[in-house]
């Protein structure tokens, strides 16, 4: 048994447990980015640092093992600010959006990537409930928008912008005027509006200027080729223009631990990010899997389960320090990585970094 | 296979027939991974994605280990290379020497640039590497294992030039020779500065000269004396038992020396000797004005000053001792410390002599060293290791390349000692490749042990038995790291972990591991020998015994040294390596590389010893002091060690990984002058963190060279917000100006590379500040002194 302090209670625990679970179990919350119950430890990302007071040393409580006579300080503001100051340095070689430009700019915050994704999939019935539940209160908004969101649209630089607008117009033209007055009795009350938009407040990455040639990585979202319309009159030619939509947004922008964090510690977006490697997209064809380097962390958590499942090819760490970065095998191509396993991977990526096509 | 020209056009056939023959001695297990891409790189100069994948095909190593490992060590090449591989020094003392400019000119001169890997004929490929251990003959380039020391920017061409003609020439080695009846013994140093020296062309002069005069002397080699700056070193031993000792040995003096001192035995031989001896003189200037003509007490005078003040333990009999000789290092004691522990101690006497002797760790941290051998012994688990730490990888520092090369068989006895104590039965020596002489001097005197019967099966006829062999680091300075080091031995990216669990309760294989330095195991046998007290008595009050330091940078007599703990850093400076020279002021000591810091000359007076050297913000490291005169620029120094430690960071932890990358970016904008005092303090801030959040040791002391700077040199920085730099160093913030002194004689024209002096004969001549890219030729070649670099911003 040891005895040791946390956050000067006195505690008894038994050998070999880590600082991060001792503190748990006292009901003392320590963020994590890189750590995984099912797998070993690994203390990568540093921010469920903890002070040991006796010693002055700081450790990451994830791997430090409590030990007889430590006193453990996990909430002064010393230990705060270090934990931030990993999560901002994380963050600022961090070069992704959480969201889509056409999304942030929308005065509705309306889910347009959502939208296209469900007309491209031909889910009419799933598009127009979607208009209904976010643009509920002004269901025919989009007619009077003079269009921020097709003025943001990342596709106007490489040719027009998806024509957003006549899009969610012709489908609020299908909603039944009786939908509408069913709605309108479900109005959200004031403090749930304020709810939506606090959450709309969310803590925001922004990629910055791009570099040369990174916005045709976008372009591999769509297919090779795309009709294009600008006047929507029926579902399949919305469905052809909705192709063109590059899904700006981040994949995890609802499941993100990296934003959770960030939330939590009320962090603002770095400014100057680091330029690491240039924003790159692989789509392995066969399974779907989606990964982008610029938004990785390195916390090792892929490579680590890959290596728990023993699958090979996977994915592995390839260089050294700042440049190093997840990759699949030198010798093997990104379609043929990750044959079996990889949803279980996707999941448990901290960050939008894997994700799968849809 | 290598054609040629250089340029690869290995077939598939070849691939597959190389790796299958590695195959063969390495084995197929997945920890050999490093050994087998070392093996096949050495066969095919490179590792082509072919031979990667037929590794992978042919053995148990999976393609995500071979893609992280091939990856995660810099010794390794995926894209094919020039025949040649010029390699240039960018440790400390090359650093402050002007390395920088060097490569700039080698880059010029072979047209290498940023898109390409060799020269347009594939002749050369040029590599930066971290440190060659040369430190006192800087800036240092090596070309295909030839050394050229002292280079300057305006001598590249003439090294290429040498370079090919001289891959030709012959050089003869002596024969072993056991005869007693000699006139004199000739010892000449063979460490690695000795050698870069040119102590090889002097010893196949040597043998010349011998067969020439029929000179009944003895050759031999002896390792390193220390006194690194002044190579080839020589010493003369008579029968009459007179030492006579030259420094920097020239070729062409080699006769003459030889000949004042023993006397041929034929007189025609004589006489003959004599007319070559006068008409030399009439034709040699060297010979005049040679250093045979100066009187002995001259001539050793700074030899004796350099010596006097150190005590040699670690170093004993350094000058004297052969190091390939396991007769000779048993004839002077060797081995009988291993003897006496093994046939009268038991393991708790000897590791209560060396936790009585007050020894501590000498790579860096200072750990007791007998506290961490009881920790081994009382581990659980078998076997149990030994790991000899020579992954000296400090930028400024040789000390374990040295005590490798001139002292193996101590090192190993130190070794098995160790493993005798903690119950070890295998001792692994973990050698940076860049170190092929020590691994080589190791690797014979492993065998020696084996033939004599030190290492294997029942040694002394005892119950115990060892083994050791040798593990070749592939360049990576974070595997100086102990768990990194282990992880490393495994065949895994030299990641390291939080400790604990230490190495000594589980390490390799998970097993207990004992690691300790190279220097740490060497004064094991001389505390055995001469007991712990002898030991304690030398030194502090919490820093007993010596230590080994690599003296190097803007001294007069650097070198390899022992001094006593307790020894202040003026005394090192001033009395052992004669002050800063060339009219320059002392300004400041960097001690510790990378992990250590700036100790001002104010601050000179502290003695050196562990606790005393932590206070100012430094650090003992493994040991090498680099002396910085008042042109150096304490900016420019914190950027160095900054982008080495960042460029050399595993990239595990983010404060390391990113942190380091910030800091960086911030001190390159001080350097350009672009930087704010703001920026100064958002500086400072971000090293605390660094410092606190990092995982391991290298993380942890990174900020430390940039942390010092400020607490002693704020002022300096605090010039740079201004465009300032008062050494006149940082490259954006000076230029080279043409003052008054001119005669116009048109050397500076001729020498510049990118034409940016006009050819002005008779004229004061100016420099076209567009073009130039101050690589510092005109400088050089001035004889007037009339170039002179000023601070842009006045």
């Amino acid at each position: 048994m040891v005895k040791l302090k946390i956050n000067n209670t006195d505690l008894e625990v038994k050998d070999g447990v880590t600082i991060l679970d001792i503190a748990r179990g006292a009901g003392i919350n320590i963020p994590t980015l890189c750590h995984n119950e099912r797998l070993p430890y690994y203390s990568s990302c540093m921010v469920c640092m903890v002070k040991d007071q006796r010693t002055g040393n700081f450790l990451p409580s994830c791997s430090a093992l409590g030990q007889d006579g430590m006193d453990i300080d996990c909430s002064s503001e010393e230990v705060i600010f270090l934990r931030q100051k990993a999560v901002e340095l994380l963050l600022s070689e961090h070069r992704a959006e959480c969201e889509a430009p056409c999304k942030v700019v929308c005065p509705a915050g309306y889910n347009i990537p959502l939208m296209n994704r469900l007309l491209g999939a031909k889910d009419f019935e799933g598009a127009l409930k979607l208009s209904i539940e976010q643009l509920h209160s002004y269901p025919l908004m989009c007619t009077d928008c003079p269009g921020y969101c097709e003025n943001a649209c990342r596709r106007k630089k490489v040719d027009t912008p998806v024509s957003i607008k006549n899009m969610q117009i012709f489908i609020s033209q299908q909603i039944k005027l009786e939908n509408i007055f069913v709605n309108q009795q479900n109005i959200l009350p004031a403090e749930d509006k304020g709810k939506s938009e606090k959450l709309s407040k969310r803590f925001t990455s922004h990629i910055g200027r791009l570099e040369e040639g990174e916005l045709m990585e976008w372009l591999k979202e769509c297919p090779d080729e795309v009709i294009r319309v600008r006047e929507i009159s029926d579902k399949e030619s919305a469905a052809l223009e909705s192709a063109s939509c590059m899904h700006c947004d981040c994949r995890a922008m609802d499941n993100c631990r990296l934003r959770d964090i960030a939330d939590e510690f009320s962090i603002k977006d770095p400014r100057g990010k680091l330029v690491n490697s240039p924003i790159q997209k692989k789509i392995n064809i066969n399974t779907g899997l989606i990964f982008e380097n610029a938004k990785c962390i390195k916390c090792g958590l892929c490579v680590r389960l890959c290596e728990d499942f023993k699958e090979e090819p996977a994915l592995c760490f390839v260089n050294r320090g700042f440049i190093s970065i997840i990759s699949e095998p030198l010798t093997e191509e990104f379609n043929n990585i990750l044959k079996f396993r990889s949803k279980e991977v996707i999941d448990i990526c901290p960050t939008g970094a894997l994700s799968h096509f849809k | 296979m290598t054609n040629d020209c250089g340029c690869e056009q290995t077939s598939q056939e070849d691939i597959t027939s190389v790796i299958d023959e590695v195959i063969e001695f390495t084995g197929r297990d997945p920890e050999k991974v490093i050994l087998i891409l070392q093996e096949v790189q050495k066969r095919l100069n490179w590792l082509p994605s072919e031979a990667v994948k037929y590794i992978c095909k042919v053995t148990d190593i999976t393609p995500g280990q071979i893609s992280g490992v091939s990856t995660f060590y810099s010794q390794f090449r995926h894209l094919p290379v020039g025949k040649h591989t010029i390699k240039i020094c960018s440790g400390t003392a090359c650093h402050v020497k002007g390395s920088p400019l060097i490569s700039d000119a080698f880059k010029r001169i072979l047209k290498i640039d940023n898109t390409r890997n060799a020269s347009p004929d594939n002749l050369f490929s040029i590599e930066e590497v971290a440190c060659l251990g040369c430190c006192t003959l800087a800036p240092v380039v090596q070309i295909d294992g030839k050394t050229y020391g002292h280079v300057k920017p305006t001598q590249v061409e003439g090294i290429i030039h040498d370079f090919l003609i001289s891959g030709n020439q012959s050089i003869k080695t002596p024969e072993s020779d056991r005869n007693e009846d000699i006139d004199a013994e000739i010892r000449i140093g063979i460490g690695s500065c000795c050698v870069a020296g040119g102590s090889k062309e002097i010893l196949s002069e040597i043998i010349t000269v011998k067969e020439r005069y029929n000179l009944n002397i003895r050759l031999k080699p002896v390792g390193c004396v220390g006194v690194c700056n002044q190579t080839p070193l020589m010493e003369i031993v008579t029968k009459d038992n007179i030492h006579s000792r030259y420094t920097n040995v020239s070729k062409i003096q080699v006769e003459e020396i030889l000949l004042k001192h023993i006397r041929p035995r034929s007189l025609n031989k004589r006489i003959k000797g004599n007319i070559n001896d006068l008409v030399d003189t009439f034709l040699s200037e060297d010979k005049i004005s040679g250093q045979v003509n100066i009187p002995i007490e001259l001539r050793e005078k700074y030899l004796n000053n350099f010596l006097n003040h150190q005590v040699h333990i670690a170093t004993k009999n350094s000058g004297i001792l052969s190091p390939e000789s396991y007769e000779e290092y048993c004839m002077s004691g060797g081995f009988e410390a291993l003897y006496r522990c093994i046939k009268d101690s038991d393991q708790e006497a000897v590791i209560k002599t060396i936790t009585d002797s007050g020894l501590r760790g000498r790579g860096g941290a200072g750990f007791p060293t007998g506290k961490k051998w009881g920790i081994s012994l009382l581990a659980s688990g078998n076997p149990k290791y030994v790991i000899c730490n020579g992954d000296e990888g400090d930028p400024g520092a040789f000390m374990d390349r040295m005590l490798l090369e001139s002292f193996p068989f101590r090192v190993i006895e130190g070794m098995i000692i160790a493993g005798y104590s903690t119950g070890a039965i295998e001792g692994i020596f973990y050698i940076r490749a860049e170190y092929p002489l020590a691994v080589t001097r190791i690797r014979n005197a492993i065998k020696s042990c084996y033939d004599n019967g030190i290492l294997g099966h029942n040694i002394f006829d005892t119950a115990f038995s060892f083994n050791i062999k040798i593990f070749e680091g592939a360049g990576a300075f974070v595997c100086g790291e102990e768990t990194a080091l282990i992880s490393s031995l495994e065949g895994k990216r030299g990641n390291p972990h939080l400790r604990p669990p230490y190495p000594a309760v589980k390490g390799f294989r998970d097993q207990p591991t004992l690691v300790n330095n190279v220097e740490t195991l060497t004064v094991v046998p001389w505390i055995i020998t001469n007991g712990s007290e002898a030991f304690r008595s030398v030194g502090t009050e919490k820093s007993k015994g010596t230590k080994v330091f690599a003296l190097a940078g803007k001294i007069s007599k650097g070198g390899l040294i022992e001094v006593p703990m307790g020894i202040t850093i003026r005394e090192i400076v001033e009395k052992i390596g004669d002050g800063v020279g060339d009219s320059n002021t002392f300004k400041a000591v960097q001690i510790g590389g990378p992990s250590g810091g700036c100790i001002p000359a104010s601050k000179a007076d502290t003695p050196i010893d562990y606790e005393e050297l932590t206070k100012l913000g430094a650090m003992m490291g493994s040991g090498g002091m680099v002396v910085l005169d008042n042109t150096d620029c304490m900016v420019d120094m914190a950027k160095y060690f900054l982008t080495f430690t960042h460029k050399q960071s595993c990239g595990k932890c983010t404060f390391c990984r990113i942190g380091t990358k910030h800091m960086l970016n911030i001190i390159t904008g001080l350097t350009d002058g672009k930087a704010t005092l703001e920026d100064i303090n958002e500086l400072e801030k971000l090293c605390k963190s660094v410092r606190d959040g990092s995982l391991c040791g290298l993380g942890k002391t990174a900020p430390n060279p940039v942390l010092t700077g400020l607490r002693y040199f704020r002022e300096e920085y605090e010039e740079h917000t201004r465009g300032i730099c008062r050494a006149n160093k940082c490259r954006n913030l000076i230029k080279y100006n043409v003052n008054d002194k001119c005669t116009g004689c048109t050397k500076c024209s001729q020498e510049c590379p990118v034409k940016a002096i006009p050819f002005k004969p008779y004229e004061k001549h100016e420099i076209n500040q567009l073009i130039c890219t101050k690589c510092d030729n005109c400088r050089i070649v001035c004889p007037e002194k009339a170039i002179e670099i000023i601070n842009i911003n006045g």
